[in-house]
């Protein structure tokens, strides 16, 4: 098929390339597909993590106590990494404080706390019908300004994948709209219902990363998706292609090898092959952040899970709480046994079900027994290779589980452990049971962690040798003072030293002194820090400015 | 320390299949029934008891090995592996053998091979062919003699195998304590050796059974060539079972099938009076199917890259002719497997496949001409 096309030199039928591995899970998406895409009614009160990636906080911008309105900016991008966030409706921000966040630890992050008070007043926005008027620049920095992040569940900035893109040149832009996990259907919802938004999503993206193709992939057991995606791209230059139901052929890295027939090399961003990859519902985000001038308040999440009376796909105010989602699906507390927030395959499992909604959060899935048994107890490896057949990767599960187990990391690394996707395959095929993801997380950990040792040991190493430096080229300067001072700090050549005090007392007096000086250097770094923070909004603004 | 923090989380994948290891080892020894189910009809009980008292042993010394390990006898033995490796000493042991002789083995294949190495998944070599291969050394005599019940080698009286006396016989020839001292000797009951008719071939030279074999395939004629024809095509039968069930790969049986076809259509000689028999001698005329598809195949001592395994098969397949055709081992199938297994650990360092990104030139699209 494919070389027939090739030979036909046709371009506009691409046919897939087969990923590596993969498995067939059985799926579940029907039922919160049977109704409608719903907006969920304001909740009373929304916690709005600083973090929507839960790795770096943006900068707060309000304060407890103020009043906002719906789109106003409450936090801006700081650090990379970070993204813009908004009020998704108008009311009072009651604090800015710590709260449990969606992740398998139930840990603490700071959020911001909104008392909405349902009237959703907003700020006006700036609509912008036309967005072939504005230039890739302009387009960037609205992406960036509207706190577009990845929605497909990474959370990765838009604006800063683009023009990382826009560095490297972009020959091809997928949009992601293939959901293999199981349970997910968030994209398949919002495509069937507003596929046309989403190719004028995926036309901004494009412009916005100057790609020069740009391609729609869905799963080809989206059969209302697709047709309604037929439809919208009837007079786009955008190209469609469906891929074999799965799992794991929406991974990025899965998704480019199965349209493009190449591969991200290892440890590189896709952007170094010439391709980026997009979430259908980024797509969606950056539609409404251009043309309808909102910026990202809302995500379609998928709430499924057989204790809930009426599954279905919420158009959801992000800090929305996971409780709150769930009574408004009827949840039926008695077969309720536990709560994964993204998909079954690659999700995690919450620990308490009042945490808010992320940009991030594509699905929320009730679990029950019957769906969910406990796991079996783990057996033996009997190196079936089944896991080998099923990962998307190439790797050899069975091999890295030996290899984890025996502590063994040189032979990890050399097994390519730091390529695994943690798609999960492996183990879900494994008839021993063996959480196998489980140990090579742990066994990342470990390395990273051996490697964090290593440099920290590597650095003070170096700091006690430039000491013994100090020491010796003190010595041989000055062989007439007494022995004691050798030890005192005194050298004021070593670069770093400068602010050091000039002691030349005895022991003790150099020691009382060196706390002094330390308290002052305390008292210091504090205070530049303080001014760093005051300044930092501002510095912000323009560091963002000037990169885009 | 990280392995037990992630013990406590519940992490993904939270979704699984219905495969367990206990089934897989279920439909390992169900696929092994016609080729077993053929044996019993032409060599009598002796096949079935053999099978039954490994079993039945195996059992017995795997939960004690597991009691004196401090595991969970009852969730380990659910893993069925100690029934496969049962089985198929059984099925390699021949009929009419000795009650001690099969427990000697079965205790070395379960405690010694598999148990001492630490357990399931950490046996370097097949336990059950360590059995094997300990015996054989050990009591070569006992170990090529094949008792088959008296009545079965009178003409005419077909079903014999079948009858109690034969099942008496064979209870007989294995336990003597069922049937008196005068039992007790395999020359007794007239003990025929009717091992493999390749050893036939070795040992006897052209005989009869070359013009037999020359003659065809003579249906249910109790002659050993026919038994074994039909005995391999059981296996042969089971083996595609389990690559239809997507159990077994189908790397290792075929390699080890077409190597043994290409060496023996290499080395045939028509005529010849030595082994260099024909290649359908060699795959059906022997334990070549059972060998190729169950005991080879055995995923814990078996190479388990695809190329690795490519690579065992041939190994073993070498190793299947060159023992047979040259060695002074009449079968070789269990040497074989052995030596499969000890290059399986370099087979599969040296034949892991490519990672996905690395060493392919993955740009294809030059973009820069693109962009200008």
């Amino acid at each position: 098929m494919r070389l027939v096309s090739r030979l036909l030199g046709r371009r506009s039928d691409r046919a897939p390339y087969a990923i590596f591995g993969g498995i067939a899970a059985e799926a579940y998406k029907t039922r919160s597909l049977r109704s409608r895409l719903m907006p969920v009614p304001i909740p009373e009160k929304l916690v709005l993590p600083l973090s929507q990636n839960l790795d770096v906080d943006a900068v707060a911008i309000v304060e407890a106590g103020d009043l906002v309105q719906k789109f106003q900016p409450l936090a801006e991008a700081g650090e990379p990494g970070s993204v813009a966030l908004h009020a998704p409706t108008s009311g009072l921000v009651s604090s800015i404080s710590n709260a449990t966040v969606a992740d398998e630890f139930g840990s603490q992050r700071l959020c911001i706390h909104l008392q909405t008070d349902g009237e959703d007043r907003a700020i006006e926005t700036v609509p912008e019908a036309d967005y072939s008027a504005l230039d890739h620049l302009q387009l960037l920095e609205r992406i960036e300004r509207a706190g577009i992040c990845g929605l497909g569940g990474a959370g990765f900035p838009s604006a800063q994948k683009l023009s990382l893109g826009v560095k490297s040149g972009i020959d091809l832009l997928i949009i992601n709209a293939v959901e293999c996990e199981p349970f997910i259907s968030a994209d398949e919802a919002l495509i069937r219902e507003r596929g046309a938004s989403v190719v004028v999503g995926a036309e901004i993206l494009q412009s916005a990363c100057l790609a020069s193709n740009c391609i729609i992939v869905l799963q080809e057991d989206k059969a209302d998706a697709i047709e309604a995606l037929r439809k919208a791209l009837e007079d786009s230059s955008i190209e469609l292609m469906t891929l074999a139901a799965r799992y794991p052929v929406g991974g990025e890295k899965q998704i480019i090898q199965a349209v493009t027939g190449m591969e991200v090399p290892s440890q590189a961003y896709p952007a170094s092959i010439g391709v980026l990859v997009f979430n259908a519902g980024t797509a969606y985000a950056v539609y409404k952040a251009i043309v309808d001038g909102e910026p990202c308040v809302s995500r379609i999440t998928t709430l499924t899970g057989a204790p809930l009376q009426t599954p279905k796909n919420f158009e959801t105010l992000i800090g929305t709480s996971v409780s709150f989602l769930f009574d408004l699906c009827g949840i039926d507390t008695t077969r309720h046994t536990g709560t994964i927030v993204g998909g079954s395959l690659m999700g995690i499992q919450l620990p308490t079900l009042d945490v808010p909604v992320m940009k991030t959060s594509n699905c929320l899935i009730a679990m029950s027994a019957a769906e969910f048994p406990p796991d079996e107890p783990e057996l033996a490896c009997i190196r079936c290779g089944f896991c080998a057949e099923a990962c998307p990767a190439r790797l050899l599960p069975q091999q890295l589980y030996a290899f984890s187990r025996a502590h063994d990391h040189e032979q990890n690394l050399a097994h390519g452990l730091f390529d695994c996707i943690e798609c999960g395959a492996c183990a879900y095929v494994c008839p021993s049971h063996i959480p196998l993801v489980q140990y090579y997380r742990a066994s990342k950990a470990e390395i990273r962690g051996q490697q964090a040792r290593q440099l920290q040991s590597q650095h003070w190493q170096q700091r006690f040798q430039q000491h013994q430096y100090r020491i010796k080229q003190r010595r041989d300067e000055a062989p007439h003072q007494v022995s004691g001072d050798a030890v005192g700090p005194k050298n004021d050549d070593e670069p770093g030293n400068k602010n050091r005090s000039h002691g030349d007392g005895g022991k003790t007096e150099a020691a009382v002194f060196s706390r002094e000086r330390a308290k002052r250097e305390i008292a210091e770094a504090v205070a530049r820090v303080r001014a760093r923070r005051a300044g930092h909004i501002a510095s912000s603004r323009t560091d963002a400015e000037s990169d885009s | 320390m990280q392995t037990q923090r992630s013990a406590i989380v519940i992490s993904s994948p939270m979704q699984h299949s219905q495969r367990s290891t206990g089934r897989l080892m279920l439909l390992v020894i169900a696929a092994c029934i016609p080729g077993v189910a053929t044996a019993t009809w032409y060599f009598g009980f002796g096949v079935l008891i053999n099978i039954m008292l490994a079993a039945s042993m195996a059992i017995v010394l795997e939960a004690c090995a597991l009691k004196l390990r401090g595991r969970d006898i009852r969730l380990h033995l659910s893993d069925n592996s100690a029934l496969v490796t049962a089985v198929l000493f059984g099925i390699a042991m021949p009929p009419g053998a000795s009650w001690w002789l099969v427990a000697m083995g079965i205790f070395f294949a379960i405690v010694i091979a598999k148990h001492i190495y630490g357990g399931l998944g950490q046996n370097l070599f097949n336990p059950a062919m360590c059995g094997y291969v300990l015996l054989l050394l050990s009591f070569p005599v006992e170990m090529t003699s094949w008792h088959i019940p008296n009545d079965a080698l009178v003409d005419g009286s077909s079903f014999s195998a079948f009858s109690l006396a034969g099942l008496r016989q064979s209870l007989m020839v294995s336990m003597p304590v069922f049937g008196g001292a005068q039992m007790s000797s395999p020359d007794s009951i007239d003990g025929l050796a009717m091992a493999t008719p390749l050893i036939e071939f070795k040992m006897a030279g052209t005989s009869a059974l070359l013009a037999a074999w020359d003659a065809g395939v003579s249906g249910f004629s109790r002659d050993s060539g026919a038994a074994w024809e039909l005995v391999n095509m059981g296996y042969l039968c089971g083996g595609l079972f389990l690559i239809y069930k997507r159990i077994i790969s189908w790397h290792i049986p075929c390699a080890i099938i077409a190597t043994v076809t290409v060496m023996s259509t290499l080395y045939y000689a028509p005529g010849s009076s030595a082994i260099y028999g024909t290649p359908y001698l060699h795959l059906f005329g022997s334990a070549t199917m059972i060998g190729a598809f169950f005991i080879a195949t055995d995923p814990v001592s078996a190479a388990t890259t695809v190329r690795g395994k490519i690579y065992y098969g041939i190994i073993i397949g070498l190793a299947i002719y060159g023992i047979r055709v040259w060695g002074s081992y009449p079968d070789s199938i269990a040497i074989a497997v052995l030596l499969g297994n000890f290059c399986a650990p370099a087979l599969d360092y040296l034949c892991r496949p490519r990672i996905y990104g690395h060493g392919k030139k993955s740009r294809t699209v030059p973009t820069a001409e693109l962009k200008s």
